[in-house]
């Protein structure tokens, strides 16, 4: 194809006009082109007007989003005992590892904080913890990381019957009347079959 | 500068030469602009096309090498913008609201036969299929070849060749028919 042009094809194309770019974007691309030759790392098309604010509005809301989810993080340090870990799972690293197996149920010490726990805290912020008290804050911490979004377990009042029941079987009435207590202050109006009242 | 061939002045950019895209940039400002201009009917989003076309060649300056002729990588660059255009937006080209008449004064009667026959061509022009008209516009606008064609639009010589040579017919007969 050497030219295919026919003239009067490229008459009439001609006669459709000469437009050319507004002097504004010359401009535009001319300066860009010399910003990229300058700095070559600088943005093509710089933010301005009214955009340029909503850039660092946008980085500033990143940046308080990302310290109060931070800040949260860190705030929320799960009870190792609203899992359902008894007293008993404190005392006793195997104990409590069994207890894991079974299906949480809360205990009656879940509501009261227990003793060696609150001791091993104090002791903790004071700087002078107990080795045992220490193993245990660690075991419990380790626990809470393994299961950070474990929901609380709750204790139906059936299940919590059932287990008075079975520690009065059991002869540990003191430990029974205890619960049962406990069970009459969280479900005052419930009606408590005899077997649970007395041995 | 205004001696160097393209592909030398955009080499000298690639470089560090800001004076060389100037020198490049008034060699095709105007060609460009109208193959754009007459490939999309808004001229807003011709504009916005135009500009990006050159955004890209200043982006792709670091990587730039002269294996082609700068027209032939240019277009291609465009080729691919307005490929993305169509798709997005449809497609059109010339609007007949922005034909310009032709220059002097020829009287009324003619002024309107002139008129009347440039508007032909531009429809004409318009209702060509896309790859046709874009392979005119390289063609005319751009002095592309058909190998150049082709190589700018993904397509091969012949194919190039064909749909120039449709559209050349087409306009050909819109003109005879004045």
């Amino acid at each position: 194809m050497a030219d295919e042009r026919d003239p009067k094809v490229s008459r009439r194309y001609r006669e459709l006009g000469n437009e050319e770019p507004p002097p504004g974007l010359d401009e535009s691309i001319v300066s860009a082109a010399r910003r990229a030759a300058e700095h070559p790392h600088a943005p093509l098309v710089t933010p301005s007007g009214r955009h340029r604010w909503y850039f660092s509005l946008g980085a500033a809301a990143v940046i308080v989003l990302a310290v109060a989810v931070t800040y949260q993080m860190q705030q929320e340090q799960p009870d190792p005992f609203a899992t359902g870990v008894s007293r008993e799972a404190v005392k006793s690293p195997a104990n409590g590892r069994a207890r894991e197996s079974a299906p949480p149920a809360a205990d009656s010490s879940a509501t009261a904080r227990p003793e060696a726990a609150t001791q091993a805290e104090t002791s903790g912020r004071q700087g002078a913890a107990a080795p045992e008290a220490r193993m245990r804050r660690d075991e419990a911490a380790a626990r809470s990381l393994a299961k950070p979004m474990q929901a609380p377990a709750v204790e139906t009042p059936q299940r919590m019957l059932e287990r008075i029941v079975e520690l009065r079987k059991q002869g540990k009435h003191e430990e029974a009347g205890q619960l049962l207590a406990e069970f009459k202050q969280r479900y005052p109006g419930y009606r408590i079959p005899e077997n649970v009242v007395r041995p | 500068m205004a001696e160097a061939s393209d592909e030398q002045l955009m080499l000298a950019y690639r470089d560090g030469d800001a004076g060389a895209f100037e020198t490049l940039y008034a060699r095709h400002r105007a060609r460009l602009f109208r193959f754009v201009l007459r490939s999309i009917k808004s001229r807003a989003s011709a504009e916005e096309l135009y500009q990006d076309v050159w955004m890209r060649v200043i982006e792709a300056r670091a990587t730039y090498k002269p294996s082609a002729r700068f027209t032939t990588w240019l277009y291609t660059i465009a080729h691919h913008r307005m490929v993305d255009h169509w798709r997005r937006a449809g497609l059109s080209v010339v609007s007949l609201d922005t034909v310009d008449p032709p220059a002097g004064d020829p009287g009324p009667q003619r002024h309107a036969e002139a008129r009347e026959v440039l508007t032909r061509f531009a429809a004409a022009l318009e209702t060509l299929p896309p790859a046709q008209r874009e392979a005119f516009l390289l063609h005319e606008e751009a002095g592309l070849t058909a190998a150049e064609i082709a190589a700018a639009t993904g397509s091969n010589e012949e194919a190039a060749k064909s749909r120039l040579r449709y559209a050349l017919a087409k306009l050909k007969s819109a003109v005879d028919d004045g």
